[in-house]
């Protein structure tokens, strides 16, 4: 198992060395794409791994079925967004968007953003947790700048201030956590989870409630929860689309993983009535402040970012009313959103590559120029915005059950007609874009099969999800939700 | 101790003052060195070898790599100042140190108050630097300042974070200025500015 982890965290470094002093496009391409199938493959097999031998910890390592749960949305993603970035790039080439000289550096840095991503889910120290998803920031600042113009540049900037900032506070939380333990226990296993999760009730509640603050607000940052989401719609819709992919569907994930990981400690000292309610308070910030900008959008991606922003706060919920199943219906969206969003942003990517623009309104009737990626499009909205048979309808329905099975009534409610809102929204959007008469100067184009493969395998998943959900995978999300209540 | 706590606050407070980005690079770097001394100090206080290796990256990390490569940004950008409400900025610092030993100190009596009054106030000038200034490099440099509060406070409430942890956070804090030249950089060859204020295209 150590040896499993140990080729997962080193595979991606050194895909993306031998990555980067190569010239030669094809050959880039054929080592990515190996390379992230591999990587894929290893880590599927950790999580193999893991439902035999349910916990592994060494020293700094740490994987459990939460990790798992999290692990497999990152096998999924970088395989879909390295498969997705070769058409993709190869098209960026032609139009002059980027040169040949960037390619390299590009699959370079998609390497080590995976790299920063899985050691976020290995690593068993919380101090080591936030190096690493500083790290994520890091590696990923690069690719948001990919372009190198003046709206790269500016969501490059405030995403690197705004996340180093807030990841700092999450710091200032992590050093009061290891006040609290120094204070009970002594200095022996620093920061390690496993020992935190056992002594948790011996810590000092008053210590531990202001290190939770800190800490929510940093991994908040990091998460796209309100009001601290400022950086998010920046940022996703200046990257290049398979890392827009990538950051809404892997790195939000991840972010709230390491915020889980500290509050299953702090739960045990302070009880749950507290975090509970603050959850559910920034979850329903969040869909209150993402629903405007979605109905007024007028570009596409930045749509898709402030959806993101939503569905975050719909995470934030499941895990703020806390019963198992709420629990356990966050835990299914977390893959769910990640699966449909990822696609939905490579889907944004091949139509603004054809239009050359993300202007809603001059995206008209993609039905008719590329009819494949328009039935795609269409499922793919039908997804996130919840519709039965789709997989994000049975994640959110089985939360908004938990949430009437713990007498939320209005809450639940109040969630329901807020979705019935982005639905409108969204649709609207969707329907005029894909249905409305073409525009003259549009030709019928060809769109890759790669790219068709890359996201129909995404599509795939979106419409198996919503009618069948395999036992393993049930019994991954049910051990994580355990974990997660403090079982 | 004491006189390095009252050193580090008055760098802080002169840093609020300060126009020219190289003046301000250099306060950074003085300010770093008091940090390493700090470390120093109490490693011979308490005997503790990891306090020394500490001392030792940060002397490394914080006042030769980060400053040298901001010193180089800055040799390029001869025409940048900054120009902002510096009697505005002044105030709030002071305003920040007042609180700091006013409240946080009381906070957690357990721990001595001198330093982590001193850490929490310089932790918010640094916030404040990157609310406030609009130049890429005061932001790096409010952002290097927020960081040395933290670091403090690390080194006041618990004696430092184990070493690996410790590490990995000088790591981070130098890829991170690595990161921000570059983009620094950027900004000059596209904008001839370094001017954050320009960037304010993405809206809604």
């Amino acid at each position: 198992m150590f040896e499993l982890i140990l080729v997962a965290l080193v595979l991606p470094i050194i895909i993306g060395l031998i990555t980067l002093p190569q010239k030669n496009l094809t050959s880039i391409r054929y080592t990515n794409l190996v390379g992230s199938a591999l990587t894929s493959g290893i880590i599927l097999a950790i999580i193999n791994k893991i439902t035999e031998i349910k916990v592994f910890s060494s020293e700094f390592l740490y994987v459990d079925y939460l990790s798992a749960v999290l692990l497999l949305v990152v096998a999924l993603l970088t395989f879909t967004a390295t498969l997705f970035s070769l058409p993709y790039m190869e098209k960026e080439v032609k139009e002059g968007h980027v040169t040949e000289a960037m390619i390299p550096r590009y699959y370079a840095l998609l390497n080590l953003f995976t790299f920063a991503m899985v050691s976020v889910l290995v690593v068993g120290n919380l101090g080591l947790m936030w190096v690493a998803v500083e790290g994520t920031t890091l590696a990923s600042a690069l690719l948001v700048a990919f372009y190198f113009n003046r709206s790269a540049l500016e969501a490059a900037w405030k995403y690197v201030m705004i996340c180093t900032v807030g990841i700092c506070l999450a710091l200032l939380g992590t050093m009061i956590l290891y006040y609290a333990q120094v204070n009970a226990v002594g200095e022996a296993h620093a920061l390690n989870w496993l020992y935190l999760k056992e002594i948790s009730n011996t810590l000092n509640p008053s210590i531990i409630k202001l290190a939770f603050v800190f800490i929510l607000i940093g991994y908040g940052t990091k998460a796209g929860l309100a009001p601290m989401h400022t950086w998010l719609p920046d940022a996703h819709s200046q990257a290049p689309s398979p890392v827009s992919g990538l950051l809404s569907g892997a790195l939000l994930s991840c972010a709230f993983y390491a915020l889980i990981r500290n509050v299953i400690i702090i739960q045990g000292t302070i009880g749950t009535e507290f975090i509970h309610t603050v959850l559910l308070g920034l979850g329903i910030l969040s869909i209150l402040l993402a629903i405007p900008f979605v109905l007024i959008q007028h570009d596409v991606k930045r749509l898709l970012a402030y959806s993101s922003v939503e569905h975050m706060g719909i995470i934030a919920i499941g895990f703020g009313v806390g019963t198992p199943l709420a629990v356990y219906a966050a835990l299914l969206h977390i893959i769910n959103h990640a699966i449909a969003k990822s696609s939905l942003f490579y889907l944004v990517g091949i139509i603004s590559q054809e239009y050359k623009t993300r202007h809603i309104k001059e995206i008209q009737g993609i039905a008719r120029v590329m009819p494949a990626v328009a039935t795609m499009f269409v499922i793919g909205v039908l997804a996130i915005t919840g519709t039965p048979p789709l997989n994000i309808f049975i994640s959110k329905f089985t939360l908004i059950l938990a949430m009437f099975e713990s007498k939320m009534w209005l809450l639940g409610g109040l969630i329901l007609l807020l979705l019935v809102g982005v639905f409108a929204g969204l649709m609207n959007y969707c329907l005029k874009m894909t249905f409305s008469n073409v525009p003259e100067k549009m030709k019928p184009a060809n769109v890759s099969p790669v790219a068709l493969t890359a996201i129909g395998l995404s599509i795939c998943l979106m419409i198996v999800g919503g009618v069948y959900l395999p036992t393993f995978i049930n019994e991954i999300l049910t051990k994580a939700a355990e974990i997660v209540i403090g079982g | 101790m004491t006189l390095l706590t009252v050193l580090l606050l008055a760098g802080a407070v002169i840093l609020t003052r300060v126009s020219s980005l190289r003046t301000a690079v250099g306060i950074l770097g003085f300010q770093s060195v008091i940090v390493a001394l700090a470390c120093l100090i109490i490693g011979l206080n308490t005997g503790e070898f990891h306090m020394y290796i500490a001392a030792v990256l940060t002397a490394v990390i914080k006042v030769g790599l980060i400053v040298y490569s901001l010193w180089k940004v800055t040799l390029q950008l001869k025409n940048e100042r900054e120009i902002a409400n510096f009697n505005f900025s002044f105030l709030l610092a002071i305003l920040a140190i007042i609180a700091s030993y006013g409240f946080v100190s009381k906070a957690l009596p357990q721990v001595p108050g001198e330093t982590l009054g001193a850490a929490i106030a310089l932790t918010v000038i640094g916030l404040l630097m990157i609310i406030a200034r609009s130049q890429a490099i005061m932001q790096v440099v409010g952002l290097i300042t927020m960081e040395n509060g933290l670091y403090l406070l690390g080194l006041s409430i618990t004696k430092g974070l184990p070493l690996i942890i410790e590490m990995g956070i000088f790591f981070d804090i130098l890829v991170a200025v690595v990161v921000l030249v570059i983009l620094t950089h950027r900004l000059k060859y596209s904008f001839e500015t370094t001017d954050t204020s320009i960037l304010n295209e993405l809206k809604g």
